[in-house]
């Protein structure tokens, strides 16, 4: 008789003082600790507004990576059932679903309501759904954040020259764009970072959000703090739920888990975007000098971006069937973006 | 008989000696992997290039050298044990802890790696997986292969060792080594 | 306490008990998880009972061990591993350290204060246990023993110093440590400074005592007066595998190299040392080569089974247990932080630092938080515990990965008395760091200004 992954474990029923049964009680690892600001937090928000919207009935345990699962193995756990849930960043399986990062961080790409409009209005959700089929996984775009800091220097960064021969740790398709320019990238994980960083192993690195990173350290050893973040001007985050598990839900509990995630998108935004500015405020007490990208690299890196971008499409169909409902959706926002909004530099003007 | 309570046993003598073969061949590993860091190394700071292909190499390397290294261990007996009342054992004695070792909890613990590993291994190769670096290797079914295939061994390698305990606890035909 | 909850501590029991069979600790570790399973599912489908672990769950474990083979940090460890037999077995380790000793004239245990030094600048290398302990007896056990040292107070010294790497900055624990608890590593580095000197200093005066009430059990390096030229024909000898050392130990100290590299290229100037030296043969490079093998086997061993035996204690609501234990305890503030140090030390019997880490820290931070304590003179404190927990008999990781790279003979009954000594001076550490906290707090204060 197989094991039946909704029933209850004893473990939990101690922690929750209600009457009612608990109908799900998942197991769910995280990509980032939970700890970690903002985006660590997150599934720790969704988990406790699931809670008390289902008044205990749907429990999800948040685990730290490497806690049960590693970070980067959580979608193949989930495809594999050996836990039915879990809160990732899509663009670590890069190497198993090339078109991830386009769900993931696109470099110059969508900004995050841009990307909300395209997920739930532009035919997002349901190219990405009906692409995470084939793993067996139903995706639910549960957490966002804005630009991360293109990284952090232990040199300044003046024109295309510096980024010739730099050693800097980089993830993801910005990892592939900055190559193209000369540096050379490693992909260090996040715990290593720090320890490579201070003692020159490294030039540079990007990692997360400037609270985050800060968090971490890199402000103490890596004076020279660049924006902006072209390789990731949205970072979303998704909850990956086993299909068969999500298919076997009644449809108030999947209504119940996609608004948890639909308030965590929010607050998550929220969240980042009230938080960076004090951090960043506070850079000159620490010495940390916070700069922008010269406008000619920037440049060069979005014309590489876009041929980096276009090989991908020519290998992978599904990155290019991807690419082109995005490119679709912005052929129509453009036109209310470039006229909508006032210019950036507004205030300045 | 020999001194960890084990007997003689053809089929026994032809896995040891597979499983040695295999010990002193992947044992090179360390010496690639050596030429393998020293050439990184060479390229990072006299030519200031990195190349992901080589730091991945160097743990593709390293983890078949101490995976393959398991049997290697078991064969040699190398693997770590608190002897502190074991070695005041009798041989017979110790025979029965080797036995049960084996049976209850070797065994099984083979045998959940690899069955598992399997699918680990085959939906790796279905989507085709590759490195998520910009210019990492590709195939990496390849390397995850090493799993279950390493802990066959060590199953197979266990099997010969388990085949020794049995002759020297119930078959007349001791051999004094 | 639920059905699951008894799993667990029975889990942690028969772990205690097993081990004493004699069987090897890595299938007990990984055998145990497979077993622990079926108990589980037994419970679940015959009995009704709901537990929560099943063979989904525990074929986590691949992709654990997948989690252990990917991860770039471990490879230095078998390079460390080549190098120290590569210096062993061509004969330079030996004559480096008598070498070294002698700078120490006519003191006794000069050889094993020696050995300390190289271990404390091995500790500010490495900060994999594995590879400090049997780099560390590789290089210094053989000349002790053959000196004629009590075969205790050599292991004893080989394993204290050897899990002071984890501690003492850069650390790969601390690290982990600092990503757990959101916090600059930077900081926690420099906490840790001081502690570690203090315990390496404390080892060193226990060494230097020791010779004192038993020079026999500890002989001097020289018998004759100390002269010049001696000190010349010394640096002769010893300048070349020396500089090998602190090149490789520098150049990831001040950053020049990854320690990936640095152990590589160590490895490779041991090699061309050796061979320059008419040291080494084919066969023996081919024995070398075979150690590496074994030895890194037996180490990986004990992590792959380690990896699998947590992961279904997790499953069965151990750490949820240990969380209600600790944070139900009746006592003030400093009672609490005593517990919880008392509770790490008593979990580093069985667990990984790893896990111990991933476990119980996250677990007290918010609670040693609440009660104001400095989070970074709790967490220095945290690894001091769990560097002592290693040392520790029963179980200590330290003490099986010395017993494994110990010449032939040495057994583990030997290495737990070894160790005693070196347990008690690490609590007198502790209570020095437990009582004055700016040991820890007072580096990080004056850092980065
Ligand atoms: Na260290
Ligand atoms: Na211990």
């Amino acid at each position: 008789r197989p094991i039946n992954h909704n029933k209850e474990p004893a473990a939990a029923s101690t922690n929750s003082s209600s009457d009612q049964i608990t109908r799900i009680n998942w197991r769910v690892p995280a990509v980032f600790q939970k700890t970690m600001p903002v985006i660590g937090e997150n599934p720790v928000f969704l988990a406790e507004s699931l809670r008390s919207a289902s008044n205990g009935a749907i429990h999800l345990e948040i685990f730290d990576p490497g806690e049960i699962v590693p970070a980067f193995s959580i979608t193949d756990a989930v495809r594999d059932k050996k836990v039915v849930a879990g809160y990732t960043w899509l663009g670590y399986d890069q190497g198993k679903i090339a078109a991830s990062p386009l769900i993931a961080a696109v470099p110059f790409g969508m900004e995050p309501w841009e990307y909300s409009a395209w997920w739930f209005n532009g035919g997002g959700k349901e190219i990405t759904e009906s692409l995470y089929k084939k793993y067996g996984i139903h995706p639910i775009y549960c957490g966002m954040t804005g630009p991360e800091t293109a990284g952090w220097f232990r040199e300044r960064i003046k024109s295309l020259d510096d980024v010739k021969g730099l050693k800097i740790r980089f993830a993801g398709l910005g990892g592939q764009i900055i190559e193209r320019l000369g540096a050379s990238v490693t992909m260090l994980p996040g715990g290593e970072i720090f320890q490579a960083l201070e003692k020159g192993a490294i030039d540079a690195t990007e990692f997360a959000l400037p609270i985050v990173d800060q968090a971490l350290g890199f402000s103490d050893v890596a004076k020279y703090n660049y924006y902006p973040g072209w390789h990731q001007p949205f970072t979303s985050s998704h909850l990956v739920i086993n299909l068969d598990t999500w298919k076997s839900l009644t449809r108030s509990d999947k209504a119940i888990i996609e608004m948890g995630c639909t308030a965590a998108v929010t607050r998550n935004l929220a969240h980042a975007e009230a938080v960076q500015g004090e951090i960043i405020a506070n850079f000159d007490q620490i010495g940390v000098s916070a700069e922008r990208l010269p406008l000619n690299l920037l440049k060069e890196l979005k014309k590489v971006a876009s041929q980096v971008i276009e090989e991908e499409a020519q290998r992978d169909a599904d990155f290019a069937a991807v690419l082109a409902s995005q490119k679709k959706f912005l052929s129509n926002y453009k036109h209310w973006k470039s006229l909508a909004y006032l210019p950036r530099n507004f205030d300045e003007l | 008989m020999s001194s960890d309570g084990r007997a003689e046993n053809r089929f026994s003598d032809f896995i040891d000696k597979l499983s040695l073969k295999i010990g002193s061949i992947v044992s090179y590993i360390w010496l690639v992997l050596l030429c393998v860091i020293v050439t990184n190394v060479i390229l990072r700071y006299v030519f200031s290039e990195g190349r992901i292909e080589l730091e991945e190499l160097q743990w593709h390397l390293y983890s078949i050298g101490f995976l393959f290294g398991l049997s290697f261990a078991l064969t040699t007996d190398s693997h770590i044990r608190v002897d502190i009342l074991h070695e005041k054992f009798s041989p017979e004695l110790r025979a029965w802890i080797e036995l049960y070792g084996i049976l209850l909890f070797l065994m099984p613990f083979c045998a959940l790696i690899v069955m598992f590993g399997l699918p680990f291994v085959m939906s790796s190769y279905e989507v085709g997986e590759v490195s998520a670096s910009p210019g990492g290797l590709p195939l990496r079914w390849l390397i995850k292969a090493s799993l279950p295939v390493a802990f066959l061994l060590l199953a197979v390698t266990a099997v010969a060792r388990l085949l020794r305990t049995w002759s020297f606890l119930f078959n007349n035909a001791r051999i004094n080594k | 306490m639920g059905a699951n909850e008894a799993l667990a501590v029975l889990m942690f029991l028969s772990f205690i008990l097993l081990v004493f069979t004699g069987y090897p600790v890595a299938w007990i570790l990984g055998g145990l998880a497979v077993m622990f399973t079926a108990f589980a599912i037994i419970l679940e489908v015959d009995f009704d009972l709901s537990i929560g672990v099943d063979w989904f769950f525990t074929s986590l474990s691949v992709d654990r061990i997948w989690g252990v083979m990917e991860n770039w940090v471990m490879v230095a460890l078998p390079m460390f591993v080549l190098m120290g037999l590569l210096l062993d077995r061509s004969g330079i380790a030996n004559q480096l350290m008598i070498g070294f000793s002698k700078l120490f004239g006519r003191v006794n245990g000069g050889l094993a204060i020696a050995v300390t030094i190289i271990g404390l600048l091995l500790a500010a290398t490495t900060g994999i246990i594995g590879a400090s302990v049997v780099l560390l007896a590789l290089l210094g056990l053989p000349p002790m023993l053959e000196k004629g040292y009590d075969t205790r107070l050599a292991t004893g010294t080989v394993c204290a110093v050897g899990t002071l790497g984890i501690l003492i900055p850069p650390s790969i624990m601390l690290v982990l440590m600092a990503d757990r608890m959101s916090m600059s590593v930077g900081d926690l580095f420099l906490g840790a400074v001081f502690p570690g000197a203090i315990l390496g200093s404390l080892y060193i005066l226990y060494i230097w005592f020791f010779g004192l009430i038993s020079p026999e059990k500890a002989p001097a390096a020289m018998e004759e007066n100390f002269e010049w030229d001696i000190l010349l024909e010394l640096f002769r000898a010893i300048i070349p595998p020396a500089f090998l050392i602190l090149a490789v130990l520098g150049s990831i100290f001040f950053g020049v190299a990854t320690p990936t590299e640095a152990a590589g290229m160590g490895a490779a100037g041991a090699l061309i040392l050796a061979i320059s030296r008419g040291k080494l043969n084919l066969g023996v490079f081919k024995e070398v080569l075979q150690e590496t093998t074994k030895t890194t086997a037996f180490i990986f061993a004990i992590l792959v089974g380690a990896t699998a035996f947590s992961l279904v204690l997790r499953g069965l609501g151990g750490d949820e247990l240990i969380e209600r234990v600790l944070l139900g305890l009746p006592f003030p503030p400093t009672g609490i932080i005593v517990c919880i140090l008392l509770a790490t030390f008593l979990l580093g019997f069985f667990l990984d630092w790893i896990e111990l880490t991933l476990i119980v820290l996250p677990l007290v931070s918010p609670v040693v938080a609440s009660l104001g304590f400095d989070p970074i003179w709790f967490t220095v404190l945290f690894a001091v515990c769990l560097q002592t927990s290693f040392l520790t008999p029963p179980v200590g990781f330290a003490i099986f990965y010395l017993k494994g790279a110990a010449p032939k003979g040495i057994d583990v009954a030997t290495i737990y008395q070894g160790v005693w000594p070196f347990i008690i001076l690490q609590l007198i550490g502790m209570a020095v760091i437990f009582n004055f906290d700016s040991t820890v707090t007072w580096l990080p204060s004056r850092a980065y200004d």
